[in-house]
């Protein structure tokens, strides 16, 4: 089953979701060193494996900014896409991982940070399992809507709320607050959900394990198909929101 | 299992992990990443443009190369022409001037052939006359009386004075 939530607390009883935190720092690193490894002998000419592999989740996410944005606003967004759908995707992957550890924490007696209790399960976490993580992300789509909007229409961009009436102001608020909202929520629950079933299935009692182990193979299949599934919804949509936001009508 | 969906500190702090991992990111991968796309598409584009300059280039030097030949091959041919002119006059001009020569040749001949007869007419002539001379003197020497035969031989020299040469 799901662990309880790590909670690092602070003196004055603000608390973290340390288990999320670390996950987070590690994918982090990962998608550093990935993309490190992808430009590192950066060549016009023939690429390598990595580069062509960064170059394809390039040019994956400038057909979507190009659709959307118009090229201007694409080569101004494409640096945070990119990231946004690398980090996700890695995120999503990152529940699915057996622990890597050991529990070397445990058997070590650590627990600086209770850093045993976070390393303690049978696999890893996504960061995006985390409701904080994918709500973060949905705030800065949010904030990146308002950015935008403002940027490419400036105070124009207002307007919108009080058309075609004054009256849908209220509507167009809530228009605006759902849209973080569902991303955040998407995310979680697809990627919370599937850990919850592969812990499940991990907790499979005595003999059963064998017939888990069929049942945890076909899942996590099918976890990968929607980790990258919902790493690119949650590309496609960031980028249509400000895209509503920044594109005026009239083109 | 306390509720999954329970908000703290650490959404501002995967806010800020983010944005970090976008700042680095772009800094380190992405920006020199697009930028090396971007050379490369301008790049190519380049490549296809100089190409078609150069084609257009060689297609023109090709149409110059064929005019040049088509000149070339009708100077020739006029060369030729101009040639083959020039050498029938030269032969109708030798043809004329040997005719003309043979025609000088046939006339001093005709003249010669000429002169030579008119030589020989008058040889013959007086052989005739010594020869005529003589054959009076005998008979004149044998029978002749002066008076019956003066007229005789008088009118023999009227004769031989007539005959056509």
């Amino acid at each position: 089953m799901h662990e309880e939530t790590i909670l690092w607390h602070l003196s004055n009883g603000m608390t973290f979701h340390g288990r999320t935190l670390i996950m987070t720092w590690i994918v982090m690193v990962v998608c550093i060193i990935f993309c490190l490894l992808g430009v590192r002998k950066l060549t016009s000419g023939k690429p390598g494996k990595m580069q062509n592999l960064l170059e394809f989740i390039v040019d994956l996410v400038d057909g979507i900014a190009q659709g959307n944005l118009g090229s201007a606003k694409a080569r101004v967004m494409m640096p945070y896409l990119l990231s946004l759908i690398t980090f996700i995707f890695f995120s999503n992957m990152f529940g699915l991982l057996p622990n890597f550890t050991f529990k070397v924490f445990s058997i070590l007696g650590i627990e600086h940070g209770k850093l045993n209790e976070i390393f303690g399960g049978s696999s890893l976490m996504s960061p995006t399992a985390d409701i904080n993580t994918t709500l973060a992300l949905a705030l800065l789509t949010f904030c990146l809507i308002f950015i935008m909007g403002i940027r490419y229409k400036g105070v124009h961009y207002f307007k919108h709320f009080l058309e075609p009436t004054p009256v849908f102001a209220l509507i167009h608020v809530i228009d605006l607050i759902s849209k973080p909202m569902t991303l955040a929520f998407r995310l979680f629950g697809n990627i919370f959900a599937g850990e919850i079933l592969l812990g499940v299935i991990l907790m499979l009692p005595g003999f059963f394990v064998f017939a888990g182990s069929f049942m945890s193979a076909v899942w996590l299949a099918f976890s990968i198909f929607i980790g990258c599934i919902q790493s690119y919804v949650f590309t496609v949509l960031t980028t249509a929101y400000i895209a509503q936001a920044a594109v005026s009508e009239e083109h | 299992m306390g509720n999954p969906i329970a908000i703290d500190l650490t959404l501002p702090a995967q806010m800020l992990a983010f944005l970090i991992l976008v700042w680095i990111l772009a800094k380190f991968a992405w920006k020199p990443l697009l930028n090396m796309m971007e050379k490369r598409r301008t790049g190519i584009e380049e490549s296809l443009a100089q190409a078609q300059a150069e084609r257009e280039q060689a297609e023109r030097i090709k149409r110059e190369y064929q005019a040049e030949m088509q000149k070339a091959r009708q100077e020739a041919q006029e060369v030729i022409a101009r040639a083959t002119k020039v050498s029938e006059d030269r032969a109708a001009e030798i043809l004329a001037a040997a005719r003309e020569e043979a025609e000088k040749v046939k006339r001093s001949a005709i003249a010669d052939i000429e002169r030579e007869k008119e030589k020989a007419l008058a040889d013959v002539r007086t052989q005739i006359v010594d020869l005529s001379v003589s054959v009076a003197e005998r008979i004149i020497r044998q029978k002749l009386d002066v008076n019956v035969e003066a007229q005789l031989v008088n009118q023999f020299i009227q004769e031989v004075g007539d005959l056509p040469c």
